[in-house]
């Protein structure tokens, strides 16, 4: 009994030790179809239309990518969370999906060349007395932000004094802010923007700038130097064909508008930008 | 020599064949995550759990806290919606039957939503902590309610009848006969129940209650280790739930004595 | 005990009639009640020992009326026992619980009494062994004997027995039926419904013939099992003789 045992314990370990030595990773690059991730519920750049199909300015931009390298492009719906994941375990080539470039994320993903400019803004609830970040960041108050998001990062390092509300959807920080469980929620000026619309008898927008512009990336997995090239050069290309202001034509006229009025930067205004 | 693999019909194994067997049933999972991880180029680093240790240790603790604040309601709320269902006032009947069926009929993260932002608003309950804990109970209660019922109904009719004969009066049959044996058959599924409340609180992440799944979710959006963190956090619900498993199965022998 | 049934009747569902209008007057020592399946013998069993209520007619107790509510009944089952077919023991408490408890919560006796008492008779009837046991580990023929105990321990008038042998396998029917009879050689009267015909003849004093919820024969056993007059009786016996 004492010998078959320890034939088997010592199988077990050679097995390890084999497979321990070689490094096997699953590789798809080969693939005609293009995965790209990304969180469907941020209209209008990511959403999904009446049948539910993904629509969107990121959608948009995936496929004229998909095109520009002359592959098949399968939108995968994501959770914010489970982006980042899915490049690391492979199961999306792409993420598009209006992520910021941030030192942190960019340690574990590689991102493209910058493609929008975003800065944050706060939606404040109308009782709240808020008209700038300072305000916010007052003991007592309550900041609601999306777990994971720019808004997260910079309320949990910077707005110190405030008690911060984490939350998974942006439709319920904006829920929070009108019901008044929360005073302030910090997200990009064009959703703020938007909500701030759809609620003005319960809402402000704050819009004063209160940090450096952050920009938008395409995320793709770390070492996947070959898409990023593709990646950046599309990136440029698209931007002098005037593929950029078409876009904000069909989706953000509006919102650039009011934008323009404001005076605020344009989103896809990357002339200026810094990274 | 046995078979160190397999056991006859109904013999008891050697401890030496239990460990040895436990092992390998352990290597064979660490291998399975092992590989998997590997295959996906995944390196687990555990490194940010001494780093966030205290808030680690915080939402451990509002789980447990949160967890048995809401078995005490809902132990409550079940006992009387158990009733509730067999009451001779039509209302309360009525009434009961519905909550059952509305709560074991939706979701739980349906009924967060609905009870923290539109029904938790209006009455004014502003307290997160106090509105998880609240929908939890309300949430558990309907359950228990039927686990309640279900033994009540199970309730061997000769042994009241018995007890009638044997000159007990109402209240005695109660405290002497129906009670102990409802005991009997209710506590091993109850305790099931708490098993499920401590899982299901991780739900009220969901309304940004500070307990163990809320602070894994912040903890890896900042450092991106969701792999290392899930584990994890899968690890420290296990402490949790396997201590209460193994007295649900040790509670349900010792109240065997029916067979 | 004397023992004046008036015009007892029962239907059940208010559809299926149980007992119809039973009559009977005198002083009972040992009673067995026989007869088909169905016919009533249980229900009229649980009339008379206050579990069930008639929906006509009375029933006097050594010449006292029996008022059929919970509060009265309470006081009336304290002086009775009552054996069950199965199930009656508590199956959450051990053989000598079932007999303690009883005599402490009902007739108030102090708990070293009631051990006392409950030790006593059960090792009499040789349970002394199985004492600390809960029924389910006990033998049927055990759990009866036990039931038996516990109604006989707070001397009651009389002791009423419902198929107390039914249920059990046939090697346990006589140590249960020995019991009944030594007690009856103390002086317990008893009430049972049987289908121990020989048990019912030898035993008891008296018998009662039920079938279809009526009351057809009753008088000495002697007479009755010898000299059955009605035709039913006749063919019941009969029957039940058939493999003898």
């Amino acid at each position: 009994m004492k010998k078959i045992m320890i034939k088997i314990t010592l199988a077990l370990l050679t097995l390890m030790l084999v497979t321990g030595c070689s490094t096997t990773e699953i590789d798809d690059t080969e693939d005609d179809t293009l995965t790209v991730a990304m969180e469907l519920a941020y209209p209008p750049f990511e959403t999904k239309d009446d049948q539910g199909n993904p629509t969107g300015i990121s959608v948009d931009l995936a496929k004229a990518f998909g095109q520009y390298i002359g592959k098949d492009v399968e939108i995968v719906n994501t959770a914010w969370d489970g982006l980042i994941p899915s490049l690391q375990t492979s199961t999306a080539d792409m993420v598009i999906s209006s992520m910021t470039i941030t030192d942190e994320r960019a340690e574990i993903v590689d991102f493209s060349n910058p493609y929008a400019n975003s800065l944050l803004a706060i939606l404040a609830n109308k009782d709240a007395n808020i008209t700038s970040i300072d305000d916010l960041n007052q003991e007592g108050k309550k900041v609601a932000v999306k777990i994971g998001s720019t808004g997260y990062i910079y309320a949990q390092k910077y707005l110190t004094n405030a008690e911060i509300i984490g939350l998974s959807d942006e439709s319920a920080c904006v829920t929070e802010v009108i019901q008044g469980k929360a005073d302030g929620f910090l997200y990009d000026q064009l959703t703020i923007y938007r909500n701030y619309i759809a609620n003005q008898d319960t809402t402000d927008a704050i819009f004063i700038p209160f940090q450096d512009t952050e920009s938008w990336g395409v995320a793709v997995k770390k070492g996947n130097t070959e898409l990023l090239t593709q990646l950046n050069d599309f990136i440029a290309e698209y931007q002098a064909n005037g593929g950029f202001d078409e876009l904000t034509e069909k989706y953000l006229k509006d919102e650039k508008a009011a934008f323009d009025e404001l005076g605020f930067k344009w989103f896809f205004d990357l002339d200026d930008s810094n990274e | 020599m046995s078979n160190p693999f397999l056991i006859k019909k109904d013999e008891k194994p050697s401890v030496a064949k239990i460990m040895f067997n436990i092992v390998l049933v352990a290597l064979i999972i660490y291998l399975i995550f092992y590989f998997s991880l590997k295959v996906l180029g995944i390196v687990l680093d555990f490194s940010f759990v001494i780093v966030m240790r205290t808030r680690i240790f915080d939402g451990f603790i509002m789980t447990i806290i949160i967890s048995i604040l809401s078995l005490i309601i809902s132990l409550a709320i079940g006992i009387v919606i158990a009733m509730g269902k067999g009451s001779s006032l039509l209302v309360f009947r009525y009434f009961s039957n519905a909550y059952v069926q509305f709560i074991r009929g939706t979701p739980l993260i349906m009924q967060i939503y609905l009870f923290y932002y539109i029904v938790g608003t209006a009455w004014g309950i502003s307290n997160r902590i106090l509105a998880g804990v609240v929908i939890l109970s309300i949430f558990e209660g309907a359950y228990i309610a039927e686990i309640i019922r279900g033994s009540l109904l199970s309730l061997d009719q000769k042994q009241i009848e018995a007890a009638r004969a044997v000159g007990f009066n109402k209240k005695q049959i109660i405290k002497i006969v129906i009670l102990p044996q409802m005991m009997a058959r209710t506590l091993p599924a109850l305790t099931g129940q708490f098993a499920s409340i401590i899982k299901d609180s991780s739900l009220l992440s969901l309304i940004a209650v500070i307990e163990l799944m809320q602070t894994f979710r912040e903890i890896t959006a900042g450092n991106y280790n969701f792999f290392g963190g899930y584990i994890f956090l899968g690890c420290l619900y296990l402490i949790l739930t396997l201590p209460i498993s193994y007295i649900s199965s040790r509670l349900e022998k010792s109240f065997a004595y029916e067979n | 005990m004397k023992i004046k049934l008036e015009k007892i009747s029962k239907s059940f569902n208010s559809e299926q009639i149980v007992l119809s209008d039973v009559n009977l007057d005198d002083d009972i020592q040992t009673l067995a009640i026989i007869g088909p399946s169905g016919g009533g013998k249980s229900t009229l069993l649980r009339i008379v020992g206050g579990l069930l209520y008639p929906d006509a007619g009375q029933l006097l107790i050594d010449d006292k009326l029996v008022t059929f509510n919970e509060k009265e009944l309470l006081q009336y089952r304290k002086e009775l026992g009552f054996v069950f077919q199965n199930g009656g023991l508590f199956f959450h408490l051990t053989a000598l619980e079932n007999i303690t408890v009883p005599l402490v919560k009902v007739h108030h006796y102090t708990q070293k009494e009631a051990d006392k008492l409950a030790i006593e008779l059960l090792t009499r009837f040789g349970l002394k062994d199985d004492m600390y046991k809960r029924p389910a580990e006990l033998s049927g023929g055990q759990q009866q004997r036990v039931a038996i105990v516990r109604a006989v321990a707070a001397k009651p008038k009389m002791i009423l027995l419902d198929e107390p042998t039914s249920a059990l396998d046939p090697e346990y029917t006589n140590e249960v039926l020995d019991t009944i009879n030594e007690l009856k050689k103390e002086g317990m009267s008893f009430i049972i419904v049987t289908h121990e015909i020989g048990f019912a003849r030898q035993g008891c004093e008296k018998v009662a013939f039920l079938k279809d919820g009526k009351l057809m024969e009753y008088g000495l056993s002697e007479e009755v099992f010898t000299n059955p007059k009605t035709k039913e009786l006749q063919q019941f016996l009969s029957k039940l003789l058939e493999w003898n």
